[in-house]
């Protein structure tokens, strides 16, 4: 089966999406891991979106995915305005936030950007933990109320599905057009993305401001599903898990982020204790960039490419083709 | 106010030693190691478990081994041609790991240690003689890092990998192999950071990240090119730090590292070179 180049990536969501659909509310576990695993794809496609395709590592995204969190739970409870404002705002406020802290790292050269958001995200984190009259300090706020309509388990399913399907349509949607090509450029070489004419700045900004707009979507998604938020629910452990299921599962694809989600929500969820999450994803992370630097989805088109070169080749290259491809297997 | 900037100087002389790992690695290698805290964790809890001078030869060992650890994955990083962001991120990832092992082995509870009860007066000052030890120890690591820089082979060998790393490469100096020293040298000097915090202020298991941000933002504050500066760094963020505590609220004070880096990357250079003409 040969699926629409430009869509097969949606195509495929759409198939996931209603797969987890379908399976989910036949036990409340699985409900509770498939709606937490599509946030958290949300949150990781954003961190993707950033440094798989521009190169930019962002470590803010946790703190994007707060600050929407936040927004929706302060209106919610304290102005009492439906959830769909909140989302609007949990929309906005990141995507200006990164926007702006973009425009001000001048010219975005990797390191500084990595840096400047771990900045921005540690400094986001002691301001929630402080500001007790907006975002109630260490105790949190409670009591998010639902989204109306959506405030049964497999409806509010449906409904992250739905954002995940939208971002990944969005996502896939950019990369085929010429500002997604741009990025790619930008990547693989700055240099020659100036000489053809790419403003780095602008689009890398407007690619953080999106990447923190999707972070922050995740964010409203979460503060109505948890109905608590405080400031450890996304911190910085959140911004690294969510680049480090984007790198397992392949940042580079669109797809990749999903994939690792999936991947490493269902691992965690066999973890014996809390204290060891850190060791596991420290320890991932720094397993999967030495191993498969293009992550699981890049590892298989290796993999695929090499067995499409070998079948016309002649007999000899052949064996030596599958010498290779078992090597390339074992670890 | 004599007596917070005074405290700011102690303080900023560790700040300091972590900040000259930074500048080394990020100087040789143009990337960074995130993981610069978790040896001075480490080192710190390790010295907690054993007790006597042993104590801190095993919280040095273990640094080194954390380094270690870090200049593989470097290396194998290297191998497979990848850009330095994957090494600033595999450090992180490093970072956390070790920051969860400490937790799992040690627990919650701070790691501190006093070694001298009593303190002597200066001037109206109330002074505990570790702090002097600390700003011997980290003059005399910075001094000692600056000779070695500017005076002997190995340092020119590291100033010419830091400037032109392939030419480095055609004048037969082993590039990789310098910078995974200076990675190692970091951890030393990370470990010997955090040995000094363990006997002064203490830390606990959430110290590690805050010990790397401190040390950044100490490195970069007047421009990553020499020890000396660094030194100049680490005693300017201690005292603010000490004038924001006595002054301001807490909060303030938890900001300051975070407030500074921020300030300096919105104004400062970093990692501009990249983009007037040479390719990665």
């Amino acid at each position: 089966m040969r699926l629409p180049r430009r869509r097969g990536n949606s195509l495929i969501m759409l198939g996931i999406g209603v797969f987890a659909c379908g399976i989910a509310p036949l036990n409340p576990v699985w409900l509770d891991t498939v709606v937490l695993a599509g946030i958290f794809s949300l949150i990781s496609l954003s961190a993707g979106l950033s440094f798989g395709q521009a190169g930019i590592l962002s470590m803010a995204q946790g703190a994007f995915a707060a600050i929407g969190a936040y927004a929706t739970a302060v209106c919610a409870t304290k102005l009492g305005l439906p959830a769909w404002a909140g989302l609007a705002l949990a929309i906005a406020l990141p995507a200006a936030l990164a926007w702006g802290l973009a425009r001000v790292v001048t010219r975005m050269p990797e390191l500084a950007t990595a840096l400047a958001t771990l900045a921005l995200a540690t400094l986001l984190e002691i301001l929630s933990r402080n500001w007790d009259a907006v975002t109630g300090g260490y105790v949190g706020i409670a009591g998010i109320p639902p989204v109306e309509g959506f405030g049964t388990g497999w409806r509010f399913n449906v409904l992250v599905w739905l954002f995940v399907l939208v971002a990944v349509v969005l996502y896939e949607n950019l990369m085929n057009s010429a500002h997604g090509r741009a990025l790619n450029i930008i990547r693989h070489d700055r240099t020659r993305a100036t000489a053809d004419g790419i403003a780095i700045a602008p689009l890398l900004s407007a690619m953080l401001a999106t990447s923190g707009a999707m972070a922050g979507a995740g964010g409203w998604l979460y503060a109505h599903y948890i109905t608590y938020m405080s400031p450890q629910s996304l911190d910085t452990h959140v911004s690294i898990s969510a680049l480090l299921m984007a790198v397992v599962g392949g940042a580079g694809y669109v797809l990749g982020p999903v994939l690792g989600t999936f991947l490493l929500t269902l691992l965690g969820r066999l973890l014996p204790a809390q204290e060891a999450q850190g060791l596991f994803y420290g320890g991932a992370l720094v397993v999967i960039l030495v191993v498969a630097p293009e992550g699981l989805l890049g590892w298989i088109h290796k993999v695929r490419d090499r067995i499409a070169a070998r079948r016309p080749a002649a007999e000899g290259t052949r064996a030596a083709g599958r010498d290779a491809g078992v090597q390339e297997a074992s670890p | 106010m004599f007596e917070y900037v005074f405290r700011g100087l102690l303080n900023g002389s560790v700040y300091a030693l972590l900040a000259l790992p930074m500048t080394l690695f990020f100087t040789t290698a143009a990337t960074v190691d995130f993981a610069i805290g978790a040896y001075a964790l480490l080192a710190a809890a390790v010295a907690t478990a054993i007790p006597g001078p042993l104590g801190i030869a095993a919280g040095l060992a273990s640094a080194l081994a954390g380094s270690l650890v870090m200049a593989v994955i470097f290396i194998l990083l290297k191998r497979t041609g990848s850009e330095g962001i994957r090494v600033a991120l595999a450090s992180f990832g490093l970072s956390l790991a070790i920051a969860s092992l400490v937790l799992i082995v040690w627990g919650t509870k701070p790691f501190v240690r006093q070694t001298f009860t009593t303190m002597f007066e200066v001037g109206g000052l109330r002074v505990n003689p570790q702090g002097l030890l600390n700003v011997a120890i980290s003059l005399l690591l910075v001094g000692a890092t600056w000779l070695v820089i500017q005076r002997t082979q190995l340092g020119r060998m590291m100033r010419a990998a830091a400037v032109n790393a392939a030419g480095a490469e055609l004048a037969a100096i082993p590039v990789i192999g310098v910078q995974c020293g200076t990675l190692v040298a970091g951890g030393l000097l990370g470990g010997i950071a955090g040995l000094l915090i363990l006997h002064s202020s203490g830390m606990d298991f959430t110290a590690s990240l805050g010990l790397t941000f401190i040390g950044f933002a100490a490195a970069i504050i007047f421009g990553i090119q020499s020890p000396t500066r660094c030194l100049a760094g680490g005693l300017a963020i201690g005292v603010i730090e000490a004038l924001s505590a006595g002054y301001t609220s807490g909060m303030v004070t938890s900001m300051v590292p975070s407030l500074f880096m921020l300030l300096v990357l919105m104004f400062g250079q970093l990692g501009t070179g990249r983009f007037s003409g040479d390719r990665p």
